[in-house]
């Protein structure tokens, strides 16, 4: 009997452990088939990190080489607060280098957040001095950060980068795809205690870097217009203001200054106005400055010559209207040299009557007004030239003296590049080469169209040296430097379509030395105080400027 | 039981017949003895030569590998090192540049009461070469 029971038992049992055995066959051969890849990526997850490798942006710099933009990483503060065994404390000894209240750091720690930034992007000398402190529970996680260590230095002109790491307006705007790069991939095997395993895997795409960008800009030349500029502005009292500073060889930009500006460390306490390039994205009528192209024109189509003659009374009658000189100045006999020298409102409608209005059009198009001018920065605008089925009668008359078009500053300083470079229109142009890991890719520049004759362009640099040396522009003569300019003052359209009676915008267009023209540089100054006079500031500034880029540039004089 | 023995087990169970043998007292059978137990320490020698150079192959596996691993971990504290280098030199860079920075010399050579020139004399290449 109890052989019986035992062996019955044992058949239970053995039956039992085949089963048994059978289930845990199956269900480790269901793990070593079906379920394998499940299991092997739960191992591998647990060893193996997919990182993502960010792509360093470009650095920025000048045609010397000087330094514009870089990106470096800066070390972001964050807490634990649960591993801060005295946060009172540890709030107290953060606040005097933080510069913050010490109950705000305590009640962020207090929060309830399990981890959280304290601080992004601190100064190094800040950072090191939390680090000094050697509070248990804060850490430090780097993070990339754009920085522009001349402040607001070309501000305008570079543009910014945004949190997101995208680059807004100007060269960065621009050239973000140039300047990103794209992010690389690493996959490696790490440890327990999160080190990479020296025989583990180590795959990945590697990142692109972004390019290296070598600007056309001056830094020198550069500070000296924003310098110009504030202080123009400043004896003005005026709204804002621009310089282009351009090489008229080949449209190379030596420096753009606009103002109101703004400090790229605090873009986000920035008005939009100031984001602004008014060199490229702003328009306004450029005034007299427009009379050198509308003579050039008419020079250049044999309407006239600088000495065809004609007899001024004070104003023109054109399409039914009255056009007068400013501050209705009568001069008598006139001949077209003097037209300039004196800036003649009556003497440009002469000019231009004797042009045509078709020509005129023709001409003020070709030398660049109403398109972009296709410079390289982002938001740039086109100015207005009206269609010339859509011109009055009298438009003739007032666009001859620059009334009735719009231009942007960038535009009239590439138009007397043209009249000042023998008469060839180029396109301007701000990124001088690229670097990326193949070399440098040089830029060359573009000659656009021959806008006037060689011969045209000697006259009107003659015409307009006699305008600084003995005419209105005389204030921005330099000694021992012969100086072509032309000043401009324009009145300012209202909303209603009218001119606003006591605001002007006066400008100055200018290049030097004359005779062999290195720098074209045009200062327009938006509402000065001083109304008609405020071309004054504006020569001023122009004087300024090119006394510091000539002597930079070590260019020799060509006056005794 | 060791190694050893278990090589020598089968010799030892060939031993225990051999006395009946041995009492014969032949030549050729002390011959065949002789010859058996040479074999049995050549056996004996050659297992322990491999098993002794399994032992350092594996030994000398694991000690470059621990080397590999070593190094692993050394280049990458290096790595970091040279990493933190580069920082610290952009962030010195961009020190030079921002000390470097023209609308700041200015600034410091007004504070310091500096003045600009008013002229500066430009002496023509020509003249110079026509002195020479």
């Amino acid at each position: 009997m109890t052989a019986t029971v035992s062996r019955a038992r044992l058949r239970v049992l053995f039956a039992f452990f085949a089963v048994a055995t059978l289930v845990l066959s199956a269900r480790l051969a269901y793990w070593q088939t079906f379920g394998r890849g499940d299991l092997l990526s739960r191992a591998t997850d647990q060893v193996r990190t997919d990182l993502v490798v960010p792509a360093q942006r470009g650095v920025i710099r000048d045609r010397a080489g000087a330094i514009l933009a870089t990106t470096v990483e800066l070390r972001s503060l964050y807490a634990i607060p649960g591993l801060i065994a005295d946060r009172e404390a540890a709030a107290g000894a953060l606040a005097p280098i933080l510069g913050e209240r010490a109950a705000v750091i305590r009640a962020v720690l207090d929060s309830g957040a399990e981890w959280l930034f304290l601080r992004r992007r601190l100064p190094e000398e800040t950072a090191a001095r939390v680090a000094a402190l050697g509070i248990k529970g804060l850490g430090f996680e780097k993070e990339p950060k754009r920085l522009y260590p001349n402040g607001s230095i070309a501000a305008q002109l570079l543009g910014f980068v945004n949190d997101d790491g995208l680059g807004q307006y100007g060269v960065e705007g621009r050239y973000e795809d140039v300047l990103h790069g794209a992010p690389g991939r690493l996959v490696v095997e790490r440890d327990p205690a999160n080190r990479e395993l020296a025989l583990g895997v180590r795959t990945g795409v590697p990142a692109r870097h972004g390019e290296d960008l070598v600007l056309t800009v001056d830094l020198a030349v550069q500070t000296a217009a924003e310098r110009e500029l504030a202080a123009a502005i400043q004896r003005e009292r005026a709204t804002g203001g621009t310089v282009v500073v351009l090489d008229p060889r080949d449209g190379a930009v030596l420096a753009i200054a606009s103002s109101p500006t703004y400090d790229p460390a605090r873009v986000a306490s920035a008005n939009a106005e100031s984001l602004r390039d008014r060199a490229i994205s702003w328009t306004y009528e450029p005034g007299s400055t427009l009379k050198a192209i509308t003579i050039a024109a008419a020079l250049d189509k044999g309407a006239v010559t600088p000495k065809t003659t004609y007899d001024d009374v004070g104003y023109a009658v054109i399409g039914g209207r009255r056009l007068s000189n400013a501050q209705g100045k009568v001069y008598g006999p006139t001949n077209v040299t003097q037209i300039l020298a004196r800036s003649q409102n009556a003497g440009a409608v002469f000019v231009a009557s004797k042009l045509g209005a078709p020509d005129l059009y023709a001409y003020l198009r070709a030398f660049g007004f109403g398109e972009r001018s296709g410079v390289d920065l982002a938001a740039e605008t086109t100015g207005s030239v009206r269609p010339l089925a859509e011109w009055y009668p009298v438009d003739l008359g007032t666009i001859s003296f620059g009334q009735g078009v719009s231009v942007t500053p960038l535009q009239l300083a590439s138009a007397y590049a043209a009249i000042a470079n023998g008469g060839t229109l180029y396109r301007p142009y701000v990124v001088a080469s690229r670097r990326d890991a193949d070399g440098e890719h040089r830029t060359a520049p573009v000659a656009l169209r021959r806008v006037i004759s060689a011969e045209t362009s000697a006259t009107l640099r003659g015409m307009l040296t006699a305008t600084v040396d003995d005419g209105i522009a005389n204030a921005a003569a330099l000694a021992r430097y012969s100086v072509a300019g032309k000043t401009g003052t324009a009145q300012i359209p209202s909303d209603d379509g009218r001119y606003a009676d006591d605001a002007y915008i006066s400008s100055f267009a200018g290049f030097v030395p004359a005779e062999d023209p290195r720098m074209v540089v045009v200062v327009v100054l938006e509402r000065p105080q001083s109304k008609l006079l405020g071309t004054l500031p504006a020569m001023a500034a122009f004087k300024g400027i090119a006394t510091d880029a000539l002597r930079y540039a070590r260019v020799q004089p060509d006056r005794p | 039981m060791t190694l050893a023995q278990a090589v020598r087990a089968p010799q030892v169970r060939r031993v225990r017949h051999r006395p009946r043998r041995q009492a014969v007292h032949r030549p050729a059978e002390r011959r065949r003895q002789a010859i058996a137990t040479g074999w049995e320490i050549r056996s004996f020698l050659l297992v322990s030569g491999v098993v002794v150079a399994c032992f350092l192959l594996v030994l000398l596996y694991l000690g470059q590998a621990t080397a590999v691993s070593a190094a692993g971990y050394e280049a990458q504290r290096l790595e970091a090192r040279r990493d933190e280098l580069r920082r610290q030199n952009a962030l010195l860079e961009i020190e030079s540049a921002r000390l470097d920075s023209p609308a700041r010399v200015e600034a410091e050579a007004q504070r310091l009461g500096l003045v600009r020139a008013a002229t500066i004399k430009v002496v023509p290449a020509e003249a110079i070469a026509a002195k020479r």
